[in-house]
């Protein structure tokens, strides 16, 4: 499974909710996802099954080939669980 | 002896092979699979020796931006004075950088550790840029031939605590906008940040919050900072192409030579797309590193701080005020191209309003500045982040760094650097 998380810059805030989804995939029992950070430009000439972004990011996304699931608080890693868990289990 | 001269001679002075060796034993601390171990060593390394490949891509870009507005505002055609360039300087001090960096964050975790600032920094791509300024200016102060592991201790003494007291000092108005504690700011952003609280403040008026405006649609593709440096380096560039054609002086021919059969408008349109183009390849080098290095350093923080708070990069303050986000750019570009002109009109130094400070600083200010004091607050702590940044890239340049990374300083180096620099070469003077 490979699951990109992306932000504007793709440098700090994409990196830290790169590292609470593998926490929150680790908490599910999921193991073997490929998780990759970028910023929102290389993310939309990239291949992945699941693109985990804001609100605002998700409509510049908008017909990408990947499920886009959206993200508020990427601090919140009961958001993040309840945001992927209709996607994978 | 010759083992440890070996390893002195070929790990050491090789900034990659460091880098990458920190991350393996980071790695290694945290107990990951082989493969793991092996990819995050490799990305690491490969990272680092991209980033000069893109510093040289914009380096080639800035050598036409800067005699072109030389042009159009009739100054003297004078280049930078000699200097390394990010390439070789990387090549000689990277290694100094890579080693101030880490011990910068150990000193970092072992003041939260120890002190009431229980901030553990951990925006890693602002870490690298500040290590990397902070030696320019340390080289550039003492000469070439610094003492390594002098100018290390020096160096990551100043940037632990920058990195424990900075959250601290922006935690009060954070704690306001995000109404919780659980989490810091941890940018190069705090200084313009706090003046633009200040500006709200004594100027401003908090009942006329920014978020109760309706902004108008469409302006999306301010959140890509790929596009926006483009198109605002796009605008410069274009300008100033069209003015250099009107011109006939000699400098302005050559110019207009330097593009061959190509139109020098289109040529120019190219530049600053090969300016943002460069900037992409550094950030990928940047992420490839960074990625590996950050998780590594928490695993290590979050074993020896028990309640540690993470200080995070600027964007986690965004979702909290987003009007007052894009009115701090505006604010940061309509004061950036006053700037622009009244700083190349008066000490002849071309300014480099590059949209990665402009923006993320810009927004930064705007939300502390909405704050405090509503709208204007916001607008106006978006004109002071342009005038830090301003005058702070001209003093760099000509002052602080001009013989080592002025080419790094002029998109690179932004607010805190800025205002921490003059006393970052203070202490080298005094102390080494």
């Amino acid at each position: 499974m490979k699951v990109l998380t992306v932000c504007g810059l793709g440098q700090g805030t994409s990196l830290i909710l790169k590292m609470n989804v593998e926490s929150v995939l680790q908490s599910m029992g999921i193991s073997g996802a490929d998780v990759e950070n970028t910023d929102v430009s290389s993310a939309s000439s990239m291949n992945a099954d699941f693109i985990i972004t804001s609100q605002e990011l998700s409509e510049t996304l908008a017909g990408h080939s990947s499920t886009i699931i959206v993200v508020n608080n990427y601090f919140d890693e009961e958001e993040i669980k309840k945001a992927l868990e209709p996607h994978v289990s | 002896m010759d083992i440890i001269l070996w390893i002195a001679q070929n790990i050491f002075v090789t900034p990659a092979v460091l880098l990458g060796l920190i991350v393996l034993i980071g790695l290694l601390l945290q107990k990951k699979g082989p493969s793991q171990v092996i990819s995050g060593t490799f990305k690491t390394i490969i990272g680092f020796l991209i980033i000069n490949a893109g510093a040289g891509v914009i380096a080639g870009t800035l050598g036409i931006f800067e005699p072109m507005w030389k042009e159009v505002f009739n100054l003297e055609s004078t280049a930078l004075s000699d200097f390394m360039g990010q390439d070789a300087f990387s090549n000689e001090f990277g290694s100094m950088v890579a080693m101030a960096m880490t011990l910068g964050f150990l000193i970092n975790v072992l003041l939260a550790r120890f002190t009431k600032a229980k901030y553990i920094y951990l925006t890693g791509h602002m870490m690298f840029w500040t290590a990397m300024i902070f030696t320019g200016i340390v080289v550039n102060t003492v000469g070439t031939d610094v003492n390594f592991w002098g100018a290390v201790i020096l160096l990551a003494v100043v940037l632990g605590i920058y990195w424990t007291v900075q959250p601290a000092l922006t935690q009060p108005i954070l704690r306001k906008i995000t109404g919780n504690d659980n989490i810091a700011l941890g940018h190069t952003s705090a200084s313009v940040a706090l003046l633009g609280a200040l500006g709200g403040k004594l100027f401003g008026n908090k009942e006329n919050d920014a978020e109760k405006l309706k902004l108008p649609k469409g302006l999306e593709f301010l959140r890509d900072s790929n596009v926006i440096t483009a198109l605002t380096m796009g605008i410069l560039f274009v300008i100033g192409a069209i003015v250099v054609m009107t011109k006939s002086t000699p400098g302005a021919q050559e110019l207009v030579a330097s593009a061959g059969s190509q139109n020098f408008i289109v040529f120019a349109m190219i530049q600053s797309f090969t300016f943002a183009a460069g900037i992409a390849v550094v950030l990928m080098g940047v992420r490839m590193f960074i990625g590996e290095l950050v998780p590594a350093f928490k695993g290590i923080a979050t074993k020896i701080v028990p309640g540690a708070k993470p200080a995070f990069d600027v964007p986690i303050i965004f979702p909290f005020a987003p009007n007052a986000v894009v009115l701090g750019f505006l604010g940061a570009f309509v004061g950036a191209l006053i700037w622009l002109v009244i700083i190349g009109n008066t000490v002849a130094y071309i300014f480099v309003p590059t949209m990665i400070v402009l923006f993320f600083h810009g927004a930064a200010a705007g939300v502390f500045g909405n704050a405090t004091g509503g709208v204007r607050g916001a607008l106006l702590g978006g004109f002071l982040t342009a005038t830090v940044v301003a005058w702070g890239q001209y003093l760099m340049v000509t002052t602080f760094i001009g013989k080592t990374i002025p080419d790094t300083a002029m998109w690179a180096a932004d607010s805190d650097m800025f205002i921490l620099g003059p006393i970052v070469s203070f202490l080298a003077q005094l102390l080494l």
